[in-house]
């Protein structure tokens, strides 16, 4: 087994990666086997940073042969080295699981050696740990760059997640910032994996072992380039458009490394949740980045993007509640998914009044200047005033919670995305 | 005004509620330590067969469904249980016809926030319940849910643990669950278990303690997030935050 101090190492070098999901996989226990993996994912623990630890996240190893200015690992950096066989590597992912300690096994590598060599152990670990050790549990992949077409598809086999790091939102950062890597050298893979993936769903087999059945998703840092919100969320769009990855994590910069071509500073908790809040708009409200924020413009701090962009698009406003359709409800600040849907069943059988929004969960402090109910306005009188109480009342959130989500609620929204 | 007694199960739930769903400001609880007003009526409610299946049958022919939601109901850890699923059985009784979409009837209101409570409380468990390998090759896990919700539990630990042996033991309310080979006991347990660890349990609990300083990133602490996505509550029977964690952070 895997000794505690070559895990600390392989782990503190392994948790940047922001993807903790165990979702998106309903893989069954096989007969004799351990484990399943559960549809809409579990979360096992939260660390005192709030982050949820659902896998077990661990580098193959972290002596690198690439040299990412921006990387703790990489090849220049003088940090302790440490590598893990396939074998210690199931064999820890199996003793925590049988705890109920984690959902699976997410699994990185800095490019030890050659991307082929490296990803080829990283396969081994993985079939090994299907096939010998006979575990059915959540795993996910991290996709090295470069490393040969077969051993990604291979792989895309045997685990219900994979990802490649965008790591920076366009390619000058990237070959600045990641001489080794190339805007190709990370796309391709996404681009293989994505028409594969398609090409296996249309074939509907159902002896075939599923391909990738968690899809694939995709990182990059914020705030160390100086690309903004609004070119950061057209990639993204894109990103979800043709490759239908599963979610694009955003992970604030943190200043780990020095280095002259890096900012000395964090880039701030508060960019990233605005950015995550954007994120959702797109992929569950029907908001396209367009619509969200100008090319070279970054998202307003002062509010969220739902109530930005409802103040540039005041015409629209007030809807009535008790008719307006589906998507108009969900453009109106206050009102989340799980508002709206309450909203259209419960209409059917009474009016609504703003009481009964309220007993719904719906953020009348937000919502009631966008909305009637039976015809009643309850909001601010003019556009300058509903813009003044918005920031003010997103300003008392932030105050009050040192930085952002510590309400339970708020919490909730920072997990679920309900604006 | 009338206060039916039950005993807590949901045959004597229904029992009662064959008459108290037409006796208008009455007071259906399972609650021991009740406070009696003035005037009203004690009744000791004795499950009965027969008026129990009676109203199964009357809320099965209009909504089926509620007999799952109410099940899911009376699970919950609070007095007023009872009174949330009578309340919400009354509006069934009076539309004859499913009532879960009047999302802004109080009643309905009412019922589906404290079933969420419930289901809420069983999906956390599936992440925070913590196995112990014992000395005889058993996986054990101590659990104090403030709902009755073993049971609710066990189906997705005996589906992914189906290979090994393991007791869930709701330590409050003394009973366990014992799953091996496929089979499961319920039985009834003192308040105290004693049971001898295997040799390799510590070590690999502080394996996991270990991992979890590790995978911690100190420069954006957020402890108020952590709290809210995991109440201190339930913090008693992880390891993870118990002593004996590496005080490097």
């Amino acid at each position: 087994m895997l000794d505690g101090e070559r895990l600390k190492i392989l782990t503190e070098s392994a948790k940047y990666d922001v993807s903790c999901s165990s979702s998106g996989s309903a893989r069954a226990n096989r007969k004799g086997g351990l484990g399943n993996a559960s549809f809409g994912g579990i979360c096992h623990s939260f660390t005192p940073d709030g982050r949820c630890v659902s896998l077990l996240k661990i580098l193959q190893s972290n002596r690198c042969a690439y040299n990412c200015l921006y990387c703790p690992n990489r090849a220049d950096a003088d940090v302790p080295r440490a590598a893990a066989t396939p074998d210690e590597i199931c064999q820890l992912t199996v003793a925590f699981y049988r705890r109920n300690y984690i959902e699976g096994l997410f699994l990185s590598s800095a490019v030890d050696g050659s991307p082929d060599r490296t990803m080829e152990t990283m396969l081994d670990t993985v079939i090994r740990l299907r096939k010998v050790y006979n575990f059915n549990g959540y795993i996910h992949l991290k996709g090295i760059p470069h490393a040969d077409r077969a051993l990604a598809m291979r792989a895309a086999q045997y685990v219900d997640r994979m990802s490649y790091n965008i790591e920076f939102p366009s390619e000058h950062s990237l070959k600045l910032l990641a001489p080794q890597k190339s805007k190709e050298s990370v796309l391709l893979p996404i681009r293989r994996l994505s028409d594969e993936k398609k090409a296996s769903s249309a074939e509907k087999s159902r002896k075939k072992p599923k391909f990738l059945p968690a899809g694939q998703t995709t990182q990059m840092i914020v705030g160390a380039s100086p690309e903004a919100d609004g070119q950061i969320l057209r990639l993204s769009e894109a990103l979800y458009r043709k490759f239908s990855l599963k979610r694009v994590y955003y992970s604030s910069y943190i200043p780990v490394v020095h280095h002259s071509l890096l900012p000395d500073k964090c880039a701030g908790l508060l960019r990233e949740h605005r950015l995550y809040q954007a994120d959702w708009l797109m992929r569950f409200y029907g908001f396209s980045a367009e619509e969200i924020a100008p090319d070279g413009e970054n998202l307003p701090e002062a509010y969220d993007p739902k109530c930005a962009w409802a103040l540039r698009n005041m015409h629209l406003f007030p809807v009535e509640v008790n008719t307006a359709p589906l998507e108009l409800l969900l453009r109106v600040p206050g009102i989340g998914t799980m508002g709206a849907y309450r909203i259209l069943k419960a209409r059917r059988f009474a009016a609504l009044d703003f009481a009964d929004l309220a007993k719904m969960r719906v953020v009348l402090k937000r919502a009631k200047h966008f909305i009637t109910c039976g015809g009643k306005f309850c909001g601010a009188g003019s556009d300058a005033a509903v813009r003044t109480l918005l920031a003010l009342e997103s300003r008392e959130e932030k105050y009050e919670q040192l930085s952002l989500f510590s309400l339970p609620e708020l919490a909730e929204s920072a997990r679920t995305g309900q604006l | 005004m009338n206060l039916y007694l039950t005993d807590g199960s949901e045959e004597s739930f229904y029992t009662a509620a064959f008459t108290a769903c037409t006796d208008g400001d009455c007071v259906v609880t399972s609650a021991r330590e009740v406070q009696l007003a003035a005037g009203a009526v004690l009744i000791e409610v004795r499950a009965d067969k027969e008026r129990c299946a009676r109203v199964k049958r009357f809320l099965r022919r209009y909504d089926a469904r509620a007999l799952g939601e109410i099940a899911l109901l009376l699970r919950r850890g609070c007095a007023a249980k009872e009174m949330a699923a009578l309340g919400y059985l009354r509006l069934i009784v009076r539309e004859r016809a499913p009532v879960r979409d009047r999302l802004s009837h109080p009643a309905v209101l009412e019922a589906m926030s404290e079933i969420k409570k419930v289901t809420q409380e069983a999906h956390r468990y599936k992440g925070f319940l913590r196995f112990m390998e014992c000395a005889n090759g058993i996986y054990y896990a101590p659990l104090e849910p403030d709902n009755d919700i073993l049971e609710l539990i066990v189906p997705h630990f005996a589906r992914r643990f189906a290979d090994q042996p393991f007791a869930i033991h709701d330590v409050a309310r003394q009973k366990a669950v014992l799953c091996r080979d496929g089979r499961r006991t319920f039985i009834r347990t003192e308040e105290k278990v004693d049971i001898p660890l295997s040799d390799g349990e510590l070590t690999l609990q502080a394996l996991w303690r270990e991992y979890y300083a590790a995978v911690n990133i100190a420069q954006r602490p957020h402890e108020k997030q952590m709290k809210g996505y995991m109440p201190v509550r339930y913090w008693k029977y992880l390891p993870e935050k118990q002593g004996g964690a590496p005080s490097r952070r």
